[in-house]
């Protein structure tokens, strides 16, 4: 009798290489996920009765690859797929000449895949866990607080734009690989950061998005060792993630970064983003997750909020700034200049955003502009500031937290 | 990010859609009456083909409400509508989409004469820790 949790994680590890190898005969991955999943299941009722196969890989890629050619040999797919996919298939398995392509090249390729431009972010993020991932559209419909019925539909839309774009299963031309690279880089830390932004202890979920994006990040700096920029995206990740523990009340309040106790920061974690950091930033060329990782790395070495090296922030965050400029990194560098010099200094940065009306509307400039009023003293102006972003925050336990803020001070 | 769209109305008689009991709407000239709804049903299958429409519930007439108020430490039960107000809560969807900018291109889609459309950010349990 097999453990359900045996067969999960056997799946979990396999899927994109079952996938990769059915993509490299067949392009079009609606199919293949299909011709994967029927392997799946088939899996869970022979494997439960038979107990694990000597090389699950094999047994799911000859399974589905069965599969498949029944879907593609018939009617059906015969009218609604093009020539070009169809035509592959009686191809053995072995005949291209790289068919020995390592673990870390079919995830490359399949994650190049999930995030083709011709999708949106969303749409790469939630085709990323289903193919690369390997998690269910439950599961990812779960993390993601919407019915499996929406997640469906997303996924399967996402898989019929790949074919319509004529997306597959290769490396981009070297004119568009770093750009593709890039992309997929950016779907895993927007996937980390959506994770870490839902964890909290109240709301334990079903999928770990951030330890999913971690898994796949570390895959892909696997594929390519060379990537500044991936090996910058994986420290910050970690460095990030170090902070779970402490980021949560268990009831489920948020922790801000200044009153968090490190205590309970992941030292290992930690230990392996700087020690990633320490390998790449003597490269040269340094990038935004490189900078950020960078902050983060400064943040994980320092005892408490107060003895942090804001100067260092500082100088960092204008770095960053510069090589990637927009509003939220403007905003944290307020933060570290109303630390490093003062709360004055930081509130002209504030200021200036005030001036664009989306960053009006956005809860974090009026957090933020709210603390650094708090710290020049400026009471009644600060409780207004709390109240303006609890009022704009669409995060329960963040709204808890302001308003906290606001009531503890004298009102306008 | 998660929107919730009211439609508030009144329909009379009660019934959906809204806008076929509207008279503000039923004066609008046929082609521009098929030319809203052909743009509703359109933006609600994109929304759906996007995954983007999470629900969407049409709700009963208002004088069929039931109200609690507390009173004198419990429960007191009255009959609907919940007020005197021109429009009652017809019906509502709930959408997930990227942006608050789709969001609003969403409700403004939903507007017709003679109603009113809410378009409400929803809150959830996340947050970020800086």
């Amino acid at each position: 009798m097999l453990d359900a949790r045996v067969l999960e994680d056997v799946w979990r590890r396999e899927s994109a290489h079952v996938l990769a190898a059915l993509l490299r005969r067949h392009g079009d991955l609606a199919d293949c996920e299909d011709a994967a999943q029927e392997a799946a299941l088939a899996a869970s009722v022979q494997w439960e009765r038979d107990g694990l196969p000597q090389n699950p890989r094999a047994w799911l890629i000859r399974v589905a690859s069965r599969r498949l050619v029944d879907t593609v040999r018939s009617g059906r797919a015969r009218e609604e797929r093009e020539a070009t996919h169809t035509d592959r298939m009686d191809m053995p398995a072995n005949a291209d000449g790289d068919a020995r392509r390592t673990d870390a090249d079919d995830t490359l390729r399949l994650l190049v895949l999930c995030c083709h431009p011709a999708l949106s972010r969303a749409s790469q993020v939630a085709l990323t866990l289903r193919s690369v991932a390997g998690l269910s559209a439950s599961q990812i419909a779960a993390a993601y607080l919407v019915p499996e019925r929406t997640m469906a539909q997303r996924l399967s839309r996402a898989r019929a734009t790949l074919r319509a774009a004529g997306a597959r299963f290769e490396l981009p031309p070297p004119a568009e690989a770093a750009s593709r690279l890039a992309a997929a880089l950016d779907v895993c830390h927007l996937m980390f950061n959506e994770g870490y932004v839902r964890s909290s202890g109240e709301h334990l979920l079903d999928a770990d998005l951030a330890g999913e994006a971690i898994r796949l990040t570390r895959q892909l700096h696997r594929a390519v060792p060379e990537h500044d920029e991936v090996t910058g995206a994986l420290a910050l990740m970690l460095l990030t993630h170090a902070r779970a523990p402490a980021r949560t009340t268990p009831t489920g309040d948020l922790v801000p970064l200044a009153e968090q106790d490190r205590r309970t920061w992941d030292a290992t974690q930690i230990a392996e983003g700087v020690r990633l950091l320490e390998e790449v930033l003597p490269r040269g060329h340094v990038g935004r997750f490189q900078l950020q990782a960078a902050i983060a790395a400064v943040h994980a070495e320092s005892p408490t909020w107060e003895e942090t090296d804001w100067a260092q922030i500082s100088v960092l965050y204008a770095m960053l700034d510069a090589v990637a400029p927009s509003p939220a990194v403007t905003l944290n560098r307020a933060v570290a200049v109303g630390m490093a010099v003062g709360p004055a200094e930081g509130l002209a940065l504030v200021d200036d955003l005030l001036t664009d009306p989306a960053m009006q509307r956005h809860h974090r400039t009026h957090a933020v502009r709210a603390h650094l009023l708090e710290s020049a003293g400026e009471l009644a102006g600060a409780h207004a500031a709390y109240q303006r972003a609890a009022a704009l925050t669409a995060s329960l336990p963040e709204q808890r937290y302001l308003n906290r803020r606001a009531a503890r001070l004298p009102r306008s | 990010m998660k929107y919730v769209i009211m439609i508030h109305s009144n329909p009379q008689p009660w019934g959906h859609p809204t806008g076929d009991y509207l008279p503000e709407f039923q004066a609008l000239p046929a082609e521009e009456r098929e030319r809203l709804t052909g743009d509703f049903e359109r933006t609600l299958t994109e929304m759906q083909e996007r995954g983007e429409l999470v629900m969407g519930e049409a709700l009963g007439d208002p004088t069929t409400a039931r109200l609690y108020r507390w009173e004198d430490g419990r429960p007191l039960a009255t009959d609907g509508p919940y007020s005197e107000s021109k429009e009652h809560l017809a019906g509502f969807f709930v959408i997930d989409v990227e942006s608050l900018e789709r969001a609003e291109e969403i409700g403004a889609v939903f507007a017709g004469p003679g109603e009113t459309v809410e378009l409400r950010p929803m809150m959830w349990p996340g947050g970020d820790d800086q």
